[in-house]
C-alpha cells in the first residue's frame, strides 16, 4: 500500500473549543484582569515616576543633579555598592555550591537562614546593628573608647546592606546548580583538575549567566536600600545620605522634581535589572 | 558516625564561610535583639507590648498585611494562569514586569504610589469623589502591601501550573465535567497549596515592609502608624530595649506564620505525594 | 454503542498523524489498537474522545449512529482511562470514583446515598474495598489503574477506551490485570477500545486488532486471522518480529 502524502494544509476545527481551553470570553476577561492589575499596580507608579520627573522639561531634570547634596549621595551609594556586592557575591557562590553539591545535617535550616532577609523587616536589619555598635550598644562603649565610628557612618551603611541582600545571589544561583548536576564538575575531577581549575573551567561557564544577574539584582537591592540603611545612617546631608535616604529628604522637603529625577536614575536600574533577567532566563535554561 | 566522604571539593570551605559570614551578619546581631528586648526585664516588655500604641500598630501591620496577601491570591492566581496558560500580545512584557517589586527601591515605590493615591493624585483624586481616602489610610497601606507582595504569589504558583498535568483536565471532561466544574473542582484544589504558600510569603514580606509604606500611610499613632516605623521612633527617642521587644515580637509572629505555612505544606504533601 | 470512524485525517504542523482512517467497532466488542510508536493510535484514541479534533473535511466520528464529530469532549462522555492514571491526587479514591456522578446536572444526578452505593459497588469490583478513604499517593500501580478504571466506569460510559492501560506496569502485574480486563469485559459488555504497542496483550486480550503504522491502518482481523494472512509487508514484518 503506497503512502498518500497529504499536502493540503492543515485545517483545524475552530467551531469545537478543547477539552483544556476556557471560552474565548472567559480567556478575555481573565487575561483583562491580570493586565489591568498590572498595569494600575506597576506599570502607572513607573509613569508617574517620571512623568513628575520631567514636569519642568528636561532642563529641570539635568538641573536636579547639579546638587552637591545629591552627587554626594551618588557617589556614597556607589562605595556601598562597590563593597557590598563582591562580598555577597563571594558568600553567595559558597552558599550555592555547599547547598546545591552536598547532602549535611542541618542543610534545611542552613536555606532557611540563608532566605531570612525576605521575612526580616528592613527596620529590624537597622535595628540589630545598632544594638551592637550604637552608643548604647554592646559594643558601644569600647568603639568609642578608640575612635571607630560604626553607626551614622559608612561601616554600619555596608553591614545592614550586606544584611539585606545577601540572599540575592545564593536565591538565583542553588535551584539552577541543582537543576544542572554535577556530572560534569565529577567529570573534571576524574580528567585530574583541581577543584579551582574545576571551578574556575567548568562551574563558572555553567553559571555565568544566573550568576550575571543575581549580581545584577543584589546591586540594585543593595543601592535602593531605604529601611535598614534609614534606621543605621543617622540622615546627616553630604554625609551618610544615600541615595534613597536622599530622596526622601528632598521629597519631605517638597522638593518633588530633583526627588523623583533622582529617583528616575533607580527606577531605570531597576528596570534594566527586569531586561537583563528576561534576556538570561532563556540562557539560564539552555546553559 | 561514620564520616561522609564528599565526590566534589570545597565541601569544608564553601560551608565553613557560609556558615561564618552568616554568624557575624545574622545570628548574632540578631541574639542582639533577644539580648537587648530582655535587659528591660519582664517589667519592661510587658509595659512595651501593653502600650496601647504598639498594640495598635502591630494590629496595624497584620491586618493590612493580611489583606494585601488575600488580594494577591485573587489577582496572583489570575495573573499566574494567563502568563502560563493564554498567549497575547505583552505576555513577556507582563511577565516581566511581575518582579518589578524585587528590582525597584522600596522609596521610589513609596513616593510614586503616595502621588498616585494622594487625594490630588490621578487615582487619589478619582477616588475622592466617592468619599474613598487611599493615601494617609489603611486602605493606601494596604495597596503599598500588595504592591510588594505580588511577585511572591506569580512566581510559586508558575511552576506549578506549568507542571500541572493537561490530563487532568482531561480526565474530568471525560467524566462529562464542564470547563467551570473542572476549573473549581479539579484545576484550583490542585494550585491551592502553592497559592496559599505564595500567600503566606507574600505575608511575612508585608509584615515588615517600610520604604514603600511610610510615604503613603501618613504614620498618624493609633491609625497609620506601622510597627516598623514605630521602632524607628523608639530608636530615635534611644529606648533600645523597647524598640528591640517590639522587633522580637515581629520576628516571633512572622516565623510562627511561616512555621505553620511550611508544616502545612508538609502535611499537604505527604497527603498527595507531591 | 457502536463507534464509526469515518476518514479521519490530523495533521499536527506538517506532520500527518493519521491519513483518510476508517474504523468500525461494533457493540460489546473489545478491540485493540496496535502498533509502534508514533503511528497515531495514540491520536485516535483521543480524537475519538474528543480531547482532539481531526482536521476539517470530510471526516467524521459517529457513535451509535449520531454524529458526535463536533461535540466537545464533556458532551460526548467517552470513559478514557490515561496511560498514567490521570487520579485526582487531593481526592480519595471514593472521591475519585464519584466525580463523574457529582458533577451531574441537578435532574441526572443521582441521590448522595446513591452515589455512595455505586462507589462501594465498584469498590468491590475492582477488589479494592475498604480502600476508598485512601489518597491515591497511598496505592500502587496496579491499583490505581483499577482506581482510574473504576472512575471511568462510574458514569455508565457506553465506550471504555483505553490509552496503554498496561504501560506503566510491571510484567506481573500486567499479566494479572489483563486477565481481569478480559473478565471484566466478559461480564460488562461494554464497548471498549484500547491502545497498545505489545502485541501479546492485544493477541491475549482483544476480539479484533487494528494495526497501524504512519498513520494508516495496515490490517483489521482477529487475531487468527492477522497471523493467517498478513496483507502487506509491514504486518508480516511487524508480527514477525515478536514471534521470534
Amino acid at each position: 500500500m503506497a503512502a498518500i502524502i497529504d499536502i493540503h494544509p492543515a485545517k483545524h476545527r475552530t467551531r469545537v473549543r478543547r477539552a483544556t481551553a476556557e471560552s474565548a470570553w472567559s480567556r478575555w476577561l481573565v487575561i483583562s484582569i491580570a493586565v489591568g492589575f498590572m498595569g494600575l499596580m506597576f506599570v502607572l507608579p513607573l509613569v508617574v515616576i517620571f512623568q513628575e520627573a520631567f514636569r519642568k522639561g528636561w532642563d529641570g531634570y539635568i538641573e536636579a543633579f547639579d546638587d552637591r547634596a545629591t552627587m554626594h549621595a551618588i557617589w556614597l551609594t556607589l562605595k556601598v555598592a562597590a563593597i557590598t556586592v563582591p562580598l555577597n557575591t563571594i558568600f553567595g557562590l559558597a552558599a550555592a555550591w555547599c547547598v546545591s553539591r552536598f547532602r549535611f545535617r542541618g542543610k534545611r535550616l542552613l536555606t532557611s537562614l540563608i532566605e531570612l532577609p525576605l521575612w526580616v523587616s528592613p527596620v529590624i536589619a537597622g535595628l540589630i546593628y545598632v544594638l551592637l555598635f550604637g552608643a548604647q550598644g554592646f559594643f558601644g562603649p569600647s568603639l568609642k573608647e578608640h575612635g571607630i565610628k560604626i553607626i551614622f557612618a559608612l561601616p554600619g551603611i555596608v553591614l545592614s546592606t550586606i544584611f539585606v541582600t545577601f540572599t540575592f545571589v545564593a536565591r538565583v544561583l542553588t535551584p539552577q546548580m541543582e537543576a544542572q548536576g554535577q556530572a560534569e564538575e565529577e567529570a573534571a575531577m576524574t580528567l585530574g583538575a583541581n577543584g579551582f581549575q574545576m571551578f574556575w573551567r567548568v562551574t563558572i561557564p555553567k553559571i555565568k549567566w544566573g550568576l550575571l544577574y543575581g549580581i545584577i539584582l543584589c546591586n540594585a537591592r543593595s543601592m535602593g536600600e531605604f529601611g535598614a540603611v534609614s534606621v543605621v545612617s543617622g540622615h546627616i546631608r553630604n554625609k551618610t545620605n544615600t541615595v534613597p535616604l536622599h530622596i526622601e529628604v528632598l521629597y519631605n522637603e517638597n522638593q518633588f522634581v530633583p526627588a523623583f529625577a533622582v529617583a528616575s536614575v533607580l527606577t531605570l536600574l531597576a528596570l534594566a535589572t527586569l531586561i537583563l533577567k528576561t534576556l538570561t532566563t532563556t540562557k539560564r535554561g539552555a546553559a | 558516625m561514620a564520616r561522609t566522604r564528599h565526590v566534589l571539593p570545597g565541601f569544608r570551605l564553601s560551608l565553613g564561610f557560609t556558615i561564618t559570614y552568616l554568624s557575624l551578619i545574622v545570628l548574632i546581631p540578631l541574639s542582639m535583639l533577644v539580648w537587648k528586648a530582655s535587659t528591660g526585664g519582664w517589667d519592661g516588655v510587658l509595659n512595651t507590648i501593653t502600650h496601647a500604641r504598639v498594640i495598635a500598630s502591630l494590629k496595624l501591620s497584620f491586618t493590612t498585611a493580611f489583606t494585601a496577601a488575600l488580594v494577591n491570591g485573587f489577582f496572583g492566581l489570575l495573573t499566574a494562569w494567563a502568563l502560563e496558560r493564554y498567549s497575547f500580545p505583552g505576555r513577556r512584557v507582563i511577565d516581566a514586569m511581575v518582579d518589578l517589586p524585587f528590582a525597584l527601591p522600596t522609596a521610589v515605590a513609596g513616593i510614586a504610589l503616595v502621588t498616585l493615591y494622594a487625594p490630588n493624585g490621578w487615582i487619589g483624586a478619582w477616588l475622592a469623589q466617592y468619599d474613598i481616602k487611599a493615601a494617609y489610610a489603611p486602605l493606601g497601606i494596604t495597596i503599598a502591601l500588595v504592591f510588594v507582595g505580588f511577585p511572591f504569589v506569580v512566581r510559586t504558583l508558575q511552576p506549578v501550573i506549568a507542571d500541572l498535568s493537561m490530563e487532568l483536565e482531561e480526565a474530568a471532561a471525560c467524566l462529562g465535567a464542564n470547563r467551570w466544574q473542572t476549573l473549581t473542582r479539579v484545576v484550583f484544589p490542585a494550585l491551592l497549596p502553592a497559592t496559599l504558600a505564595g500567600m503566606t510569603l507574600a505575608f511575612g514580606r508585608a509584615v515588615g515592609e517600610y520604604g514603600s509604606v511610610v510615604f503613603i500611610s501618613g504614620n498618624l499613632p493609633f491609625k497609620t502608624e506601622i510597627a516598623p516605623l514605630l521602632i524607628t521612633m523608639r530608636l530615635e527617642e534611644y529606648d533600645y530595649s523597647g524598640a528591640a521587644t517590639i522587633g522580637v515580637i515581629m520576628l516571633i509572629a512572622s516565623f510562627l506564620i511561616l512555621f505553620t505555612a511550611d508544616l502545612l505544606a508538609q502535611w499537604n504533601r505527604k497527603r498527595t505525594g507531591h | 454503542m457502536s463507534i464509526h470512524i469515518h476518514n479521519i485525517t490530523k495533521t499536527f504542523g506538517s506532520f500527518n498523524a493519521l491519513k483518510n482512517v476508517n474504523l468500525e467497532v461494533k457493540t460489546g466488542e473489545l478491540v485493540a489498537l496496535l502498533g509502534p510508536s508514533g503511528s497515531g493510535k495514540t491520536t485516535l484514541l483521543r480524537i475519538i474522545a474528543g480531547l482532539e479534533f481531526a482536521d476539517e473535511g470530510e471526516g467524521k466520528i459517529e457513535f451509535h449512529g449520531s454524529d458526535v464529530t463536533n461535540r466537545t469532549a464533556y458532551e460526548r462522555k467517552a470513559g478514557f482511562v490515561f496511560q498514567n492514571y490521570a487520579l485526582f491526587n487531593h481526592m480519595t479514591v471514593a472521591e475519585n470514583i464519584a466525580f463523574g456522578l457529582r458533577v451531574m446536572k441537578k435532574p441526572e444526578r443521582p441521590e448522595r446515598e446513591d452515589i455512595d452505593k455505586s462507589v462501594t459497588e465498584l469498590l468491590r469490583r475492582i477488589a479494592l474495598e475498604g480502600y476508598g478513604g485512601r489518597y491515591p499517593s497511598q496505592l500502587s500501580g496496579g491499583q490505581k489503574q483499577r482506581v482510574a478504571l473504576a472512575r471511568a466506569l462510574a458514569v455508565g460510559p457506553q465506550v471504555l477506551l483505553l490509552d496503554e492501560p498496561f504501560g506503566a506496569l510491571d510484567a506481573k502485574v500486567r499479566k494479572t490485570l489483563r486477565k481481569w480486563l478480559r473478565q471484566f469485559h466478559d461480564e460488562t459488555k461494554v464497548t471498549t477500545l484500547f491502545v497498545t504497542h505489545d502485541q501479546d496483550e492485544a493477541f491475549e486480550l482483544a476480539d479484533r486488532v487494528v494495526i497501524l503504522h504512519e498513520g494508516h491502518i495496515q490490517q483489521i482481523g482477529s487475531p487468527q486471522q492477522l497471523r493467517a494472512n498478513p496483507t502487506n509487508e509491514f504486518v508480516a514484518d511487524f508480527l514477525d518480529c515478536v514471534m521470534i
